[in-house]
């Protein structure tokens, strides 16, 4: 069983503490995703599951067994880092099997192993090239291939994709995916990108500044944030928030009453995902259950399936709206925007998302 | 714009042409007279060593008759042993240096620069009595030590600056495929440095090499000379066989030579691209 329990984790560099007391279950099999900005502290939890940082606090178990005074070559875990760190005077077989040989595992072994990773991963012609001869994703797919031979418990993956261009980035998410499915090892997966982290996570951990954000699956961050910062951080392009208020129990951007609230009267945010707007007919009554905003289009961006339309409002905010790329948009024109009113997420003054109605 | 372009181009390479000439006149002066004949030399200095002119008897002297061949030997010895030295020590602390964190790490490395200010030469009385007093004068032990300590500073600041450059994602690979740190410096970190250890090695072995000052304080002793110190058994005090000094040195200048040619090859083929994303 390869289940990953982090209990109480805390870091401190120096006086500073960067991790404050983390504590997930992650589930044998589960691919987790540690997701948050630049600096949130989610590379050194993944450092300190694999060992190569210590704890300050806490305790880390790896299928139930206790891990924090281990070495990393003990903990059962393998890592693929985002710079590959592949061995250059070393050509591909030589890379897959350095770690078993070094292990003392024995020979007929180790080229089992190194030939059943390099047919998962697509290596065969590429088995006597050295690193500076492979491409930015084939050296990817040799590093991910040293951590299946090694048939670690958990893999961990540090931003792995974080090195290549978009265009491959796509493809290999999709790989590694596939390669979750076959596999079915426990993964925790860190990066930066919340497209990464959607798409591939079974369910995701949002970070800031050393936190636990939210943890939950994908479809739960998008729908429940818990507060301003996952809501923002999840769904591209970014959730609108507007400064608005609440007044006897319904929320106003100016006087009109938008949706329904239980919060006291006072400033509240509302937050609106782009992809909620629609584009409505001006004058066209709104619909059950909507409302509806005016405004112009100041820019738009055309993707050609889809437009993302920023819309001035008549009291100067704006919106980014995710609209049909068939209309036409001309800058200045008159806009007016529907939207659900149980699509409306209210956030009160401390950022916290009110979970009452919605 | 073009033809102001290959006008610098040429006049660059007229300076670069002609500062080779001048750096190489003296060597090329050097070889040539070595193959004349001793009235050749003051006769003609930059004729060329044909027909009467030539003559081998220079290295004739050199090889056979003295102790030049031990002297040779003693150079080899002191330059070799002390460029390992050098180089593995000074690899060694500066990767302890760059890679982990301990107490004192900053004034450790603060300390050992500070090697690079202060010309080694200064204490060269105090050096001496110490070599007395640990029984080493006229030892090679004697000079290998002090070139050893003249040539780690500078080793181990530049080891520093490329050190810092290998990423630490894969040191941290090989420490999750369980190799030891010593294994980890050896057979990952080294390889990936090669061009900074040729560069080292270059630079650290002419002047140990070269040196006249310490062979002559420290290891004066028939024994135990170097072969520039060697090289002064020619010149006696009323004659100078200058034939034999000009053969000598011309071979004195071939092991360096020949560790040159193969560092700058290291230096080149040592740059490998591609292991840690290009």
């Amino acid at each position: 069983m390869a289940t990953l329990e982090l209990a109480d984790v805390r870091k401190a560099f120096g006086t500073t503490d960067v991790i404050h007391d983390v504590s997930l279950d992650v589930a044998d099999g589960e691919l987790v995703v540690f997701v948050g900005p630049s600096g949130c502290g989610k590379s050194t939890l993944l450092r300190m599951i694999a060992g190569l940082e210590t704890l300050s606090g806490g305790a880390i178990r790896i299928g139930g067994d206790p891990v924090d005074h281990l070495p990393p070559s003990d903990r059962g875990i393998a890592m693929v880092f985002q710079s590959y760190a592949l061995y250059p005077h070393k050509d591909v077989r030589g890379n897959l099997g350095f770690a078993l040989k070094h292990a003392g595992v024995d020979r007929a072994e180790i080229k089992r192993r190194v030939n059943a990773a390099a047919e998962i991963l697509g290596l065969d012609e590429l088995m006597n090239r050295r690193p500076r001869e492979l491409s930015g994703g084939q050296r990817q797919r040799v590093a991910i291939g040293r951590a299946i031979v090694r048939e670690p418990r958990v893999f961990l993956f540090d931003e792995p994709l974080s090195n290549l261009d978009a265009a491959l980035r796509v493809h290999m998410r999709v790989e590694i995916l596939k390669l979750h499915q076959r596999l079915a090892n426990t993964m925790v997966y860190v990066t930066h990108d919340q497209v990464e982290a959607m798409t591939l996570a079974d369910r995701i951990v949002v970070f800031r500044a050393g936190r636990v954000e939210q943890v939950g699956t994908p479809l739960e961050l998008y729908r429940a944030p818990t507060n301003r910062f996952v809501a923002g951080f999840i769904g591209s392009p970014a959730m609108n928030f507007l400064d608005a208020r609440a007044v006897a129990g319904t929320v106003r951007l100016g006087e009109a009453p938008l949706c329904a609230t239980t919060l006291a009267d006072g400033p509240v945010t509302l937050g609106l995902r782009p992809e909620h707007l629609m584009r409505r007919g001006k004058g066209e009554p709104a619909g059950d259950g909507e409302a509806t905003l005016e405004g112009t289009v100041q820019v738009f961006e055309h993707l050609g399936g889809e437009a993302f339309v920023h819309v001035e409002l008549a009291d100067g905010r704006t919106l980014v709206a995710k609209l049909d790329g068939e209309q036409a948009f001309r800058p200045g024109e008159p806009v007016t925007l529907g939207l659900r009113r149980e699509r409306c997420h209210v956030f009160d003054e401390r950022g916290e998302r009110e979970t009452a109605l919605h | 714009m073009i033809v102001r372009e290959r006008l610098s181009a040429t006049t660059i390479h007229v300076i670069l042409l002609g500062w080779t000439a001048l750096a190489l006149f003296p060597l090329f002066v050097i070889v040539l007279n070595s193959w004349k004949s001793r009235k050749a030399i003051f006769g003609e200095p930059l004729g060329l060593p044909t027909g009467e002119a030539f003559s081998a008897k220079g290295y004739a002297s050199v090889l056979s008759n003295s102790d030049f061949p031990l002297f040779f030997g003693n150079s080899l010895t002191v330059t070799g042993v002390s460029l390992a030295l050098i180089l593995l020590f000074g690899a060694m602390a500066a990767h302890a240096l760059t890679e982990y964190r301990f107490r004192g790490n900053t004034l450790i490395g603060l300390y050992l620069i500070l090697g690079i200010m202060v010309p080694i030469r200064l204490g060269t009385v105090a050096l001496l009595n110490l070599i007395v007093d640990l029984g080493l004068a006229n030892t090679l032990t004697a000079l290998i030590l002090v070139y050893t300590a003249q040539g780690l500073p500078v080793a181990i600041f530049i080891f520093s600056e490329f050190l810092r450059s290998v990423s630490h994602e894969i040191k941290d690979s090989a420490r999750i495929d369980g190799l030891s740190e010593y294994r980890i410096f050896l057979e990952v970190v080294l390889p990936l440095v090669r061009p900074v250890i040729a560069t080292v090695a270059v630079f650290s072995m002419i002047p140990i090499w070269n040196d006249l000052w310490f062979p002559l304080i420290l290891s004066p002793g028939e024994n135990t000379r170097t072969v520039t110190l060697g090289v002064q058994q020619f010149i006696g005090q009323y004659t100078v066989d200058w034939g034999a000094v000009l053969a000598a040195l011309s071979v004195a200048i071939l092991p360096v030579l020949v560790l040159y040619v193969i560092f700058s090859r290291q230096l080149i083929r040592g740059i490998t691209a591609g292991a840690v994303k290009g």
